[in-house]
């Protein structure tokens, strides 16, 4: 059984205390925290100690900001590093496995006006190559992993398929860089979810879980025990982080995930 | 105490890293709407194949298996025979002899009911499909439900078996028969020798054998054999796939009529849920269980034999095919114990693997690693298995059991193995060695047989 987990901003509560309570209660093995710009999550770091020291598990962390380590403009890009140093730093600091990051998201897409981005494929790579050096030092020397999130074509123009996730990865040489697989983006980019899990099984190490149409696994119409399948068969321990909106009562909604997940093969 | 602790025992450890083998041969020989038997070997989809394999992939992705058996029914003929090869129409045809330009079923089909838009193979292989069929709608019911997938299947499988039960009841006598020897599934069995005999080869250069180019030739057919292959085969394709016509060949296969019989009692099931009538189906299976013991039973041998249609005798080889009645839950229980001894006698045992070998040990056509003249196959294995099971004999199937994960595992998800070593033959990744494997360690053992 992989263990879940879900993202703060779905579960009812005023405190990471409260959420943790219902978490616990609707299946949940964890919480995956969301890091906004501005060193804003290392401004929580008192209360995410406190979290911690009440028992609360927070293992990973998402990126919730505007501009990344792939961004255009070499202001926000210089910033996007900072900020997921930060942020690895933070959540290396409560015992956490890592931080998951996009190349970019809502920057540029190829299949909307004006299709060609300002920069060349060369360029976009030399970029991300740089941006991952940097934080995957980073990342090893705290301890903990960046997670290389592929986005679908709609929402980045630069690494939209495992394959190219991992070809990025395996060129920058670090072990502390591993990718972080979203389904929801998956179903939109790979011909075939679960054999491309197979075929980049070295370099996957976090999941992020929502189904066809982004709502809650089990609200589409993904072919989950295919999917939790192929993690199973290549040894995944990891988590399956709830990333997702909600549709129908929200409280039910979070509710049934992990079980509706266990009964798919989780 | 020493010899308890030496002893290696299965561990839930060697279960988990055999499970996820088993995985991943399949999702690696899936192909988006079905599963390749073998990425090397067998690139299309073919029709027993898939009925093991949906039994295995139930377990993975039920939705794949059902997809799996759909796929195939796509390419089912107007006269409602499953073509045992559905032609993948990506791949040019020299992927596989005989390909779509040897069959020519949209054209030379037609009259028989060939799909227009599918190319297929014209002959069938066993009917493994209902039973395939049933198993995977129990392994979800509420997604088989939400996909109506036993309401569209049942018309097709029903069709299946009355092709089975009219057109090739060449005998007229109530049992199906096979007009080619790539139909019983065991292509190369001494079975066919006799009636083989009778065949003249097609010659050599008038085709290209593809099975050779991934295959081993120790392994493989004879090239003699294949020419009488080749030329029933085109025989049969110049008949316009007629049934009525006389055929050459011949046989009641009891393999292929246990098959029919466990098939036709799923499809009874599957009658019951879809709102049809189940009588049918089991009235049928129950003179099918008759028919098959008083035509195919041999009691000196202990073992059913296949029946040559052409001079209307018995074929004295034993093989695997003949223990596969095992599986018909009401064969008499004298013939059961009978044939659970033919099981362990010399003719079948092996210490060292105990896998059941495709033909007699001591046969004198016997060949450890020619295919079906010897070596031990994982989907009969499977059938054994399963048909101990349903005469209450657990600790016998317990054993077999053991010997399929354990060999499996070892070999790779071999093709088949040389059943007095165990050591694997054929082609590795094998799905439905695989899926078998798979079904093996991931059943209810308290599921019922049916």
């Amino acid at each position: 059984m992989l263990k879940t987990a879900a993202q703060e901003q779905l579960l009812p509560g005023k405190s990471l205390q409260e959420k943790w309570e219902f978490a616990q209660n609707a299946g949940y093995d964890a919480i995956e925290l969301r890091a906004k710009g501005d060193f804003h999550f290392a401004s929580r770091l008192p209360e995410l100690k406190q979290a911690l020291k009440d028992g609360v598990v927070m293992p990973t962390v998402c990126v919730e900001m505007l501009h990344f380590f792939g961004a255009f403009d070499d202001e926000l890009r210089r910033d996007a590093l900072a900020q997921m140093k930060s942020q690895l730093t933070v959540i290396a600091e409560i015992g956490g496995l890592g931080a998951q990051t996009p190349a970019s998201y809502g920057m540029f897409s190829r299949r909307l006006p004006p299709f060609e981005p300002p920069r060349t494929e060369e360029q976009d790579r030399e970029v991300l190559l740089s941006g991952l050096a940097e934080l995957g030092e980073h990342a090893r020397k705290e301890g903990v992993t960046l997670f290389l999130e592929p986005l679908n074509r709609y929402e980045d123009h630069m690494v939209n398929r495992l394959e190219q996730a991992a070809d990025l990865i395996r060129e920058t040489g670090l072990d502390s860089i591993k990718i972080g697989i979203d389904s929801y983006h998956m179903n939109i980019e790979e011909s075939d979810p679960a054999a491309s899990i197979l075929a980049n099984a070295d370099y996957i190490g976090h999941a992020q879980v929502s189904d066809s149409n982004r709502f809650q696994p089990g609200a589409g119409h993904l072919d989950w025990p295919a999917w939790l399948g192929a993690l199973h068969t290549i040894g995944y321990d990891g988590y399956l982080a709830a990333e997702c909106r909600l549709t129908g009562d929200p409280v039910d909604a979070v509710r049934s995930i992990p079980a509706f997940l266990q009964r798919s093969g989780a | 105490m020493r010899e308890v602790l030496d002893r290696p025992v299965p561990t839930a450890a060697a279960d988990l890293t055999l499970r996820r083998g088993a995985a991943r041969v399949l999702i690696t020989n899936w192909t988006g709407t079905s599963t390749v038997p073998s990425r090397t070997l067998y690139p299309h989809q073919w029709s027993w194949d898939s009925a093991f394999i949906a039994i295995g992939l139930r377990h993975l992705s039920v939705r794949r298996a059902q997809r799996e058996l759909e796929a195939l029914l796509a390419g089912q003929w107007a006269d409602g025979r499953i073509p045992h090869i559905v032609f993948n129409p990506d791949l040019p045809y020299g992927a596989y002899f005989p390909s779509p330009d040897f069959w020519q079923s949209s054209r030379a089909g037609r009259n028989a009911g060939a799909p227009e838009a599918a190319e297929t193979s014209g002959i069938v292989q066993p009917p493994v499909h209902a039973l395939a069929a049933w198993l995977v709608h129990r392994a979800d019911t509420a997604e088989s439900r939400r996909r109506e997938f036993l309401t569209r299947l049942y018309p097709q499988l029903a069709a299946w078996h009355r092709y089975l039960m009219t057109r090739r009841d060449l005998a007229g006598a109530g049992l199906a028969a096979v007009v080619h020897p790539w139909e019983p599934g065991m292509d190369n069995s001494p079975c066919w020798d006799r009636p083989l005999s009778r065949i003249t080869p097609a010659a050599p250069d008038t085709f290209h054998r593809a099975d050779l180019n991934h295959g081993h030739p120790a392994d493989r057919p004879t090239d003699l054999d294949y020419g009488r292959y080749v030329h029933l085969a085109a025989d049969y394709r110049s008949a316009g796939y007629d049934d009525a016509v006389p055929h050459q060949f011949a046989v009641e296969d009891p393999c292929f009529n246990a098959l029919l019989i466990v098939s036709e009692l799923a499809l009874a099931r599957i009658a019951d849920q879809v709102g049809a009538d189940p009588g049918l189906h089991s009235a049928r299976a129950a003179d099918l269980t008759r028919t098959l013991v008083a035509r195919l039973w041999d009691e000196d041998t202990g073992l059913f034999l296949a029946r040559d249609l052409v001079d209307d005798r018995l074929i004295p080889e034993l093989s695997v095919a003949g223990l596969i009645p095992l599986l018909v839950p009401d064969l008499p229980e004298p013939v059961v114990e009978r044939l659970i001894q033919t099981l362990d006698g010399p003719h079948f045992h092996t210490k060292s693997t105990a896998l059941v070998p495709s033909y007699d040990l001591d046969g004198h056509a016997f060949d450890s690693t020619r295919y079906w003249r010897g070596p031990a196959w994982f989907n009969t294995a499977w059938l054994i298995e399963r048909g101990l099971r349903a005469h209450g004999r657990d600790t016998r199937a317990d054993r077999l059991r053991d010997a399929i994960l354990t060999t499996a595992g070892n070999s790779q998800f071999a093709e088949y193995v040389d059943p007095t070593t165990g050591a694997g033959r054929g082609t590795r990744n094998f799905s439905w060695t695989a899926a078998l494997t798979l079904d093996l360690l991931c059943a209810d053992d308290k599921e019922p047989p049916l």
